[in-house]
C-alpha cells in the first residue's frame, strides 16, 4: 500500500483518458487536459491515456507531457490495472481523469485497489452509474420528479415496420445501449440504424419521441451527498454530422438549471457530469441523457472562470472552499481541426513501446 | 383563468425577459437564457429601449414619432409588429 503523495495539487502528477481527437465527435480528455495546464497555478504534470495509436492527446505536447497506450475497455478491469500500474511506477500518478462513457465502470471496479497505490478520483458509485444508464433513465426521471422523452426498448427490427400503429409515429430518434443515436424518418432507415447500433453496442436498442425545442447541455461536479458546484451551462450553437456541438455559447436558463439541481438531489452524484436537455416547444425541460464525464466541450469551464478539472482536483486534495466566477451568458465557442505533426520516431515509440515522453521531459519522468 | 390574469402574467414575462437580453449601440442583441443572438436597426434599438424602461407600446411609438419622421399610426402598428415578433422570439 502506498500513501497519496504529500504534494499540493498544483504538483500532482495527472492522468487524463479520452484524448482522442476525432473531428466529428472528439473525447473530452484534451480538453480537460488543456483546462489543467492553462491553469495559471498548475506546475504539475499532465499524462495523457489513449486506446489508439492515433489518438492525438499522445503527441500534444500543449495538453499532455506524456503518453501511454491503454488496453481497450473490453479487455476488462485486471489488463488496466495490470497497465497502470506500469504506468504508475514511471510516472507516479496522483490522480487518474477517466473521460470516457464506456472505461467509467472499469475505474469504479478499481477505485480501492488505485487509492492503495495512492492514486485518487473523483468518480460516482456503482449503483449511481447504473442509475443514470440509459436504460434505466425514464424510471430514474419518474422518480425524481423530471420530464424525460418517451423511450422504449427494443430487440426486434420488425417493431418499426408496425410503430406508427403503436402510437410511435416517425420521426423517431434511434440510440445505442451505450452511445451514439439517430433520429430516422421511416422504416427503412430504422431498421438500418438499429443494425448499426446492436452491431456496434449490443442489444438492445433504445427508441425516443423526437422532442422538438432547444437543446441545452450542462457540466458541473456532484459531491456525492445530491449537491453540485460550478454549473456550466451551454446551447449548441452548432452540429456535427453526429449531433456535436462544434460551436456553442454559455447560457443561464432557470429552469434548465433547477432541473439539474433536482438531478443532482436524486442521483448524489460524485464527481463530473454533463447532462443534456431539450427545453421543448411546451416550455417543459426534458432530460435527454445523463453522461458519466466531462463533456468534449469542457474548455468552456476555464474560459468563463469556473475551470472543473481544477475543481477536481481542489476536491481531490480535500479543498472544499472552492471559488467560482459568477455565471457568464455570452462566451462562445467554436471547435476546429489542425494538424498536429508528429515525428517518426514519436509515433513508433507509440506503436512499439506504447508510450511517449518529449525530450526535454524525460529527465522529470526518470 | 381570467383573462386579465393571463394577459398581465404574459406582460409581466414579456418584461423579464426584455430585461435580461443583452444590447449594443449596434444593435446587437444577445438572448443569455436561449444563447440566440439577433440585429436590429436604429428604430429597433429605439423602440426596445423604451419597452426595457417599462413603456407602454403607444409611449415607444411617441419616442419613434420624436425622433423620426413618421405618423403616429405608422409608428404604432410598426412598434405592434416588432412586439409581436419579439413575443415570438423570446
Amino acid at each position: 500500500m502506498r500513501k497519496p503523495s504529500n504534494k499540493s495539487w498544483q504538483h500532482w502528477n495527472i492522468a487524463v483518458t479520452g484524448i482522442n481527437a476525432r473531428v466529428e465527435s472528439p473525447g473530452p480528455g484534451c480538453a480537460v487536459a488543456r483546462c489543467i495546464r492553462e491553469h495559471e497555478q498548475f506546475g504539475g504534470r499532465v499524462i495523457g491515456l489513449g486506446y489508439d495509436v492515433l489518438d492525438a492527446g499522445l503527441y500534444a505536447r500543449d495538453f499532455c507531457h506524456s503518453g501511454y497506450l491503454l488496453p481497450y475497455p473490453s479487455a476488462g478491469e485486471d489488463a488496466l490495472l495490470d497497465r497502470i500500474i506500469e504506468i504508475h511506477q514511471k510516472e507516479g500518478l496522483d490522480v487518474i481523469i477517466p473521460c470516457l462513457d464506456s472505461e467509467i465502470q472499469n475505474f469504479i471496479r478499481l477505485q480501492d485497489r488505485l487509492s492503495l497505490m495512492g492514486i485518487r478520483m473523483l468518480i460516482p458509485e456503482r449503483d449511481q452509474f447504473q442509475l443514470r444508464a440509459k436504460d434505466h433513465l425514464s424510471a430514474f426521471c419518474k422518480k425524481a420528479g423530471v420530464d424525460v422523452p418517451e423511450t422504449k426498448c427494443v430487440t426486434d427490427p420488425s417493431f418499426f415496420e408496425y410503430c406508427e400503429e403503436e402510437g410511435w409515429p416517425y420521426p423517431i430518434i434511434v440510440k445505442g445501449i451505450f452511445y451514439d443515436a439517430q433520429i430516422v424518418y421511416n422504416a427503412f432507415d430504422a431498421k438500418a440504424a438499429f443494425s448499426r447500433l446492436v452491431g456496434t453496442w449490443g442489444y438492445p436498442a433504445l427508441v425516443q419521441r423526437v422532442i422538438r425545442g432547444d437543446e441545452f447541455n450542462v457540466s458541473a461536479i456532484g459531491d456525492g451527498e445530491g449537491g453540485m458546484m460550478g454549473t456550466v451551462m451551454m446551447r449548441k450553437r452548432g452540429l456535427t454530422d453526429k449531433g456535436k456541438a462544434w460551436a456553442g455559447v454559455t447560457v443561464v436558463d432557470d429552469a434548465v438549471g433547477g432541473v439539474v439541481t433536482k438531478i443532482m438531489r436524486a442521483l448524489k452524484w460524485r464527481g463530473p457530469l454533463e447532462v443534456e436537455m431539450m427545453k421543448g416547444l411546451d416550455g417543459n425541460v426534458y432530460l435527454i441523457e445523463i453522461n458519466p464525464r466531462f463533456p468534449a466541450w469542457i474548455y468552456l469551464s476555464h474560459s468563463v472562470g469556473r475551470n472543473l478539472p481544477i475543481a477536481v482536483l481542489k476536491l481531490l486534495a480535500g479543498d472544499t472552499d472552492i471559488t467560482f466566477a459568477p455565471p457568464a451568458p455570452g462566451t462562445f465557442f467554436i471547435r476546429y481541426a489542425q494538424e498536429l505533426i508528429v515525428r517518426l520516431d514519436e509515433f513508433e515509440s507509440v506503436f512499439v513501446g506504447g508510450a511517449i515522453t518529449s525530450k526535454e521531459d524525460k529527465t522529470a519522468v526518470a | 383563468m381570467d383573462d386579465n390574469i393571463v394577459k398581465a402574467t404574459e406582460e409581466e414575462r414579456l418584461q423579464e425577459r426584455l430585461s435580461q437580453l443583452a444590447i449594443s449601440a449596434t444593435g446587437f442583441l444577445f438572448d443569455p437564457q436561449t444563447g440566440q443572438s439577433y440585429t436590429l436597426n436604429r428604430t429597433g434599438v429605439l423602440a426596445l429601449e423604451c419597452l426595457r424602461r417599462g413603456s407602454s407600446i403607444e409611449r415607444a411609438a411617441d419616442c419613434l414619432c420624436q425622433e423620426y419622421d413618421v405618423t403616429p399610426e405608422v409608428a404604432l402598428s410598426s412598434v405592434e409588429a416588432f412586439v409581436l415578433q419579439l413575443r415570438r422570439y423570446l
